[in-house]
């Protein structure tokens, strides 16, 4: 059987599994929020609300059905698409997710981005001399970033830059005095569309401090990933073979090296990408940056069961997406890669 | 590698010179409250009844001495013989945002929308059983049974009238992302984390002194104490920040660097005492623990000198107020207690005290008051304290679950009605066991024959004759001590030089209308 069909069973498999991995993980969210301790109607009427007042608003909710059919409902609307009500403010689901997401992807792009190059370029730089100071630093580098306590590293580099020096704003994600750009969501794209400079230099203002400290604690990732798979490269028997037939030692890193140890570096970049999608939580907690993960925090705390489904749910198939496009991108550029 | 990051450096001042300067002269007002909805039905934390002060008008209003004053209406209530029938004249002249007229059919609508899906329509559907127009500008209420502090209930923010016309189609569910009131600021733009209020043009009463609000939200106490000190916003509310955040920006605003007002407490920290388990079905044992919290230091401690001692269940701001209900920290009087209850002679009562770990405040309060008992009274008493999420505590409160738990219970409207029922009243109780009842909900489970027809009365009576017997209920229950006041939390909000000064009213809001720029000091950076 040819490469091609085999790269499309496994894709159609990794596709048909998705959806039995989403029941699977919106189930035990269910179950989990149902058996964790709290009380989503403590949370909206606080603890002394009257017994009539309570009972009254758990039907209104749905809380007061039997468990088997609050699951056999959720079931029926996920599989419609209906995500449900916010238990906070009634809102769709749906709508609330569309309104965080634009802001964790954006951040989470442009993280991806300065990690990368930062990463990537320092990862890079120590190669000439192996075991050189300039090689030492990033290696030092490379630890050091990736075991900085995130929300740690974020609260000194908000005061630092942000209140001491004043140069940035200290959270948020848009001026106050201004009005957000309409459209997307990403503000970004939606400042550049409409050709609103000074809506531009808001936003980018205010996503400089967050992106640069993710991006910063993500670096590290990228350099030792890149140091490493490098230096492996290096000593392999094609680079050896290239430098025997007397190519210059540029040639040799850039265009025999380097494309082979990339090839790890960008599996490594699809596990960052899905674990950034839900998981820079810190980072948007520290820097008020309305994301998902915030969002998904705030959920939890008021025990607002379908928010934290329809969160859990999403990001869920954003990973799958992501790992499957990961390997498909990956297989593309590796021959090697079998099925 | 050095480049690139000198790079990067380089171009954060870059970035910092291209700072949007202010569009207005819009004031901008920082808190950590994130608001989902300005719908007064889904209104029930403070910093959505901070904006809708702004937006909305409420029938009363109590000013910064404790006054009721009519906003909406034009008088006072006036109660029929019996006190079943309340009829309040309305003001005429008023508009609403979308300049449809306020009226008596439009107060009814929203006082019965409030009732029937209002987040606190109990507070209304307990004690009102109808709102009829009984003229265009004047409204009924038929109460359930008498009630004299109907007047503080209508100055809650949460009653503000809406414009039947824009929630006509919301009639039955919330509209979160508009507000169509009477209030002196219309809402111009709104998004979770922000919104923007602008001078309402055609408000009946005294325009706004600035040019609008522009409401931000912050998620963390240094993001919003880092906010006022860059001078990145002008005004910070103390809801959700640190204590050593709040200490620092006080000793700011003593050394002139800033301005800071302190509004009138709603806010009572307190200790319930589970009464119907052992140990604490002793009532003995529970005055050995009142004798034992030694308020001053803990406060001063914990609070950093910042909230007051608190030895009663009312602000003392409340008609009803009696500052030493509870008793003083007295070791040896505690000692004697604990004596006559069989402890301190080998034998060390044991005492689970559970706080809120997701505050960070009351765990130094649980670790300060342990070290302060094992240091005066270790032979007698020891404290084994356990954090839990604030939400699974309160689940298990009413459970029975928790002997000791360290909370706060903040006030709808401001009075004693409001602080005395829902920590003690009953509906069904065995002796001095409540069985169903707030009493149930605020973890005490503790009655006594006739305190909840006292409280009942309390709500019927007025003038001297109430405040009498509301000082006998606090007495009353000091004595049983099921509850243990700990401390009083006033709101507080701080604003730069370039602010007037802020000032609250006697809701506990800041009055945001009267705020206004300073043009000498206007954009001044903290040193």
């Amino acid at each position: 059987m040819s490469r091609r069909s085999d790269l499309a069973r496994y894709l159609a498999s990794r596709l048909a599994l998705a959806p039995v991995m989403l029941w699977l993980i919106a189930s035990l969210v269910f179950l989990l929020l149902r058996v964790a301790p709290g009380d989503p109607i403590d949370a909206l009427l606080g603890t002394r609300a009257p017994e009539a007042a309570r009972a009254a608003l758990r039907a209104q909710l749905g809380l007061d059905r039997p468990l088997a059919e609050q699951y056999g409902r959720f079931l029926g609307h996920l599989l419609q698409g209906d995500l449900g009500q916010s238990l906070t403010n009634g809102e769709p689901v749906t709508r609330l997710i569309q309104a965080s997401l634009p802001a964790s992807l954006e951040l989470g792009v442009v993280a991806l981005l300065l990690a990368a190059i930062v990463g990537l370029t320092v990862g890079f730089s120590g190669i000439a001399r192996p075991e050189g100071r300039l090689d030492l630093a990033g290696r030092l580098y490379g630890i050091g970033t990736y075991a900085l306590p995130p929300f740690w590293a974020a609260m000194v580099v908000q005061l630092v830059f942000a209140v001491w020096l004043g140069w940035l704003p200290v959270g948020g994600r848009f001026p106050a005095t201004l009005m957000p750009p309409q459209g997307t969501g990403f503000y970004l794209l939606d400042s550049l569309r409409a050709g609103d400079w000074q809506q531009l230099g808001g936003s980018l203002r205010h996503l400089v401090l967050p992106a640069a400290t993710l991006g910063l604690l993500l670096s590290g990732i990228f350099t030792n990933a890149l140091r490493l798979n490098l230096r492996r490269a290096l000593g392999s028997d094609y680079v050896e073979a290239a430098r025997s037939r007397g190519l210059s030692e540029r040639r040799v890193v850039l265009h025999h090296a380097l494309p082979n140890a990339l090839l790890p570096v960008l599996t490594i970049t699809g596990i960052t990408v899905a674990s950034l999608i839900g998981g820079a939580l810190l980072i948007e907690v520290t820097y008020s940056w309305p994301g998902i993960a915030f969002r998904l925090q705030e959920a939890i705390a008021q025990r607002d069961y379908p928010l934290v489904q329809g969160i859990v749910v999403v990001v869920a198939a954003l990973v799958v997406l992501v790992s499957v496009l990961v390997d498909l991108v990956v297989a593309l550029l590796d021959p090697r890669i079998r099925f | 590698m050095v480049a690139s990051f000198a790079t990067l450096l380089l171009a954060l001042p870059l970035l910092a010179a291209c700072q949007p300067t202010r569009s207005s002269q819009s004031l901008i007002v920082a808190t950590k409250s994130r608001i989902d909805s300005l719908d007064p039905v889904q209104a029930s934390r403070i910093g959505v009844m901070q904006v809708l002060s702004g937006l909305g008008d409420p029938l009363y209003a109590i000013d910064s001495n404790g006054r009721l004053e009519p906003r909406l209406a034009t008088a006072l209530p006036r109660l029929s013989d019996d006190g079943l029938r309340a009829r309040i004249p309305l003001r005429r002249g008023v508009l609403f945002h979308d300049g449809t007229r306020f009226d008596a059919a439009a107060m009814a609508f929203s006082l019965n929308r409030f009732k029937a899906i209002g987040t606190l329509g109990y507070q209304l559907g307990e004690r009102v059983e109808s709102v009829r127009v009984i003229a265009p500008y004047e409204i009924e209420l038929l109460l359930k049974r008498p009630f004299t502090p109907l007047p503080r209930l209508l100055s809650a923010i949460f009653l503000t009238p809406v414009s039947p016309t824009a929630y006509q189609r919301h009639r039955d569910k919330p509209l979160n992302d508009r507000f169509v009131g009477t209030g002196p600021y219309a809402l111009a733009f709104f998004g979770g984390q922000q919104q923007r209020l602008t001078p309402w043009p055609r408000y009946w009463g005294k325009r706004p002194a600035n040019a609008g609000i522009d409401l931000v939200t912050l998620s963390n106490s240094t993001a919003l104490f880092g906010a006022l000190r860059s001078g990145e916003v002008d005004l910070l509310l103390n809801s959700g920040l640190e204590i050593d955040h709040q200490q620092a920006l006080h000793r700011d605003a003593a050394a002139g660097r800033l301005r800071e007002a302190i509004g009138p407490s709603q806010e009572i920290t307190l200790v319930s005492l589970l009464s119907d388990q052992p140990p604490l079905n002793r009532t003995v044992l529970r005055q050995a623990v009142a004798h034992s919290l030694d308020r001053a230091t803990i406060v001063r401690r914990v609070t950093l000198g910042l909230r007051s001692p608190q030895r009663q269940l009312l602000p003392p701001s409340l008609p009803g107020s009696d500052p030493t209900a509870w008793p003083a920290y007295d070791p040896a009087g505690a000692r004697a207690l604990y004596r006559q209850a069989g402890y301190c002679r080998g034998r060390v009562l044991t005492l689970p005290l559970t706080y809120r770990s997701d505050i960070p405040t009351d765990r130094l309060f649980a670790l300060t008051w342990q070290a302060q008992l094992r240091r005066d009274l270790g032979d007698c008493v020891t404290l084994e304290v356990n954090g839990m999420e604030a939400t699974t505590a309160y689940s298990q409160l009413d459970k029975g679950a928790l002997t000791m738990l360290f909370y706060d219970w903040i006030g709808d409207y401001p009075d004693a009605e409001n602080f005395l029922m829902p920590l003690l009243s009953c509906s069904k109780a065995e002796g001095e066991r409540c069985l169903k009842g707030n009493s149930v909900l605020g973890g005490s489970f503790w009655t006594a024959p006739g305190l909840e027809a006292e409280l009942q009365r309390s709500s019927q009576l007025d003038g001297p004759e109430r405040v009498a017997l509301l000082v006998a209920i606090q007495r009353r229950v000091a004595a049983a001590s099921p509850y243990l006041p700990v401390w009083l939390s006033a709101p507080t909000a701080w604003g730069g030089l370039g602010v007037s000064q802020p000032r609250f009213d006697g809701s506990g809001r800041v009055l945001l209308g009267e705020l206004r720029r300073l043009p000498a000091a206007a954009g001044a950076r903290l040193p």
